[in-house]
């Protein structure tokens, strides 16, 4: 069964606390990881697909420290639960865990675009 | 105050390049532990250091560990981050060498009063070092002259004749003795003899080269030692310094007066392997020779035959004058 942890997929206030109120590093931040996202989470896919533990481990470890980073809490605890499937070498759960990572990074994406149109507006 | 930032992944490495930027810091960011270490092993590089835990080339602790094998350079304070917790990471990142650790996502405040208290220890660290410095220094130097005491200079003539017999080079020995100097003292006291003796000290250490040693060696003597010397240029170099003392008088606060000095040679190559002590005897004879011949000259310290210690030993210099 599907753990739904009760916190918020993005905690603003905790990310612009972070960057001391200031929006335009967080704004970059956001950029930074639009841009590095889409490869990171390709990347990770694909080392899934090939059972690569070793690196799933590394790519999911990273994703983890970018959601903590940016307060995207839930997408950082989908990647942890990842990273530690695969450290416990449970080839047979990585898909799922894959997939619960896929539905976070899907309700966080939204957000954070709504916050970057919201800004530049 | 120079930090390096260690951090593979570009978003956490430009906050935390914000973060240190604001709170004042020299930031110097890289991308894999290789480049710490590069940057943290050179002369002018950063002592703090965040250092991430899982990076390419070396990770946070081999860096802490390379940078703890180092004696000699400065302490550089280390804070490993890692979204990893656990009590048995936290244990092996501290048994790693470094200094704190702090988990990812990083609360700034904390960050920054964790620097702060690298940057008190730091201080701290320079401040001994800095003790330690002076107290070397007291520990090996006259306290008037500021050149070196007895003790170092007999100790670097140790090593230099070793290692001029070894490689078949010359040292060469002066000792210096000023001539009459007891009636400086006696008749203008001897805050008059000790600005003399510092001028003297530093006539004779503006006469050598900056690789050369000159030491204290006791009240009025002077032992001056001539690395890699060509022999043939010793008698010339020792005449130098005679000169240097006797060309100008000395001012004090009673007037200019005229010091000059006696100079015994001797030139290791001619003397095969010796003690200090022996070398120093012969060198003291020859000085004993230049004041019985009437002071203010050189004269230079010969073996009966190469290579051969005198069974005979000369009258004691304490009767110098």
């Amino acid at each position: 069964m599907r753990e739904q942890s009760p916190e918020a997929v993005w905690n603003l206030p905790e990310l612009l606390a972070r960057v001391d109120d200031d929006q335009e590093l967080a704004r970059e931040l956001l950029a930074i990881f639009k841009e590095d996202f889409p490869l990171h989470f390709r990347l990770l896919q694909e080392a899934i697909g090939a059972r690569d533990l070793k690196n799933v481990v590394a790519l999911s470890h990273a994703l983890k420290g970018m959601f903590a980073n940016l307060a995207g809490a839930r997408a950082a605890a989908a990647a942890a639960r990842l990273e530690q499937v695969a450290r416990a070498g449970e080839s047979g759960s990585l898909e799922e865990a894959l997939e619960i990572l896929r539905g976070e990074v899907a309700k966080l994406l939204p957000e954070l675009d709504a916050y970057l149109e919201g800004v530049q507006r | 105050m120079k930090i390096l930032i260690a951090e593979d992944e570009t978003l956490s490495r430009r906050l935390l390049e914000k973060t240190l930027e604001r709170s004042g810091y020299e930031v110097i960011s890289v991308e894999n532990g290789r480049q710490a270490f590069e940057h943290l092993s050179r002369p002018d590089g950063p002592r703090l250091a965040l250092l991430d835990w899982v990076m390419p080339e070396l990770d946070g602790p081999q860096v802490c560990g390379e940078i703890r094998k180092r004696t000699e350079q400065p302490y550089v304070y280390m804070v490993l981050l890692s979204s990893k917790g656990s009590k048995q990471d936290t244990v092996a990142g501290l048994e790693s060498g470094a200094d704190d650790y702090l988990t990812k996502p990083f609360n700034a405040e904390e960050l920054r009063a964790r620097l702060r208290v690298g940057e008190r220890i730091l201080h701290l660290e320079d401040r001994l070092v800095e003790a330690r410095e002076h107290m070397r220094f007291r520990a090996t130097h006259d306290p008037l002259t500021a050149l070196l005491n007895r003790g170092s200079i007999m100790e670097l003539l140790g090593r230099e004749l070793g290692r001029s017999y070894r490689e078949q080079a010359s040292t060469v020995i002066l000792l210096g003795d000023l001539d009459k100097f007891k009636s400086v003292n006696d008749t203008f006291g001897h805050v008059v003899g000790d600005r003399v003796l510092l001028e003297i000290a530093n006539r004779l250490l503006a006469s050598v080269r900056s690789y050369d040693f000159v030491g204290r060696y006791g009240g009025e003597e002077f032992l001056v030692v001539l690395n890699n010397c060509d022999p043939a240029t010793a008698p010339a170099r020792a005449e130098q310094i005679r000169m240097a003392i006797m060309s100008r008088p000395v001012h004090t606060t009673v007037g200019p007066l005229s010091i000059t000095i006696s100079l015994g040679l001797l030139l290791s190559s001619e003397w095969g392997p010796k003690s200090v002590e022996e070398i120093l005897h012969e060198t003291d004879k020859a000085l004993y020779q230049a004041k019985a011949a009437g002071r203010n000259c050189v004269r230079i310290a010969r073996p009966e035959s190469p290579g051969q210690f005198p069974a005979r030993l000369a009258p004691h210099r304490a009767h110098r004058l």
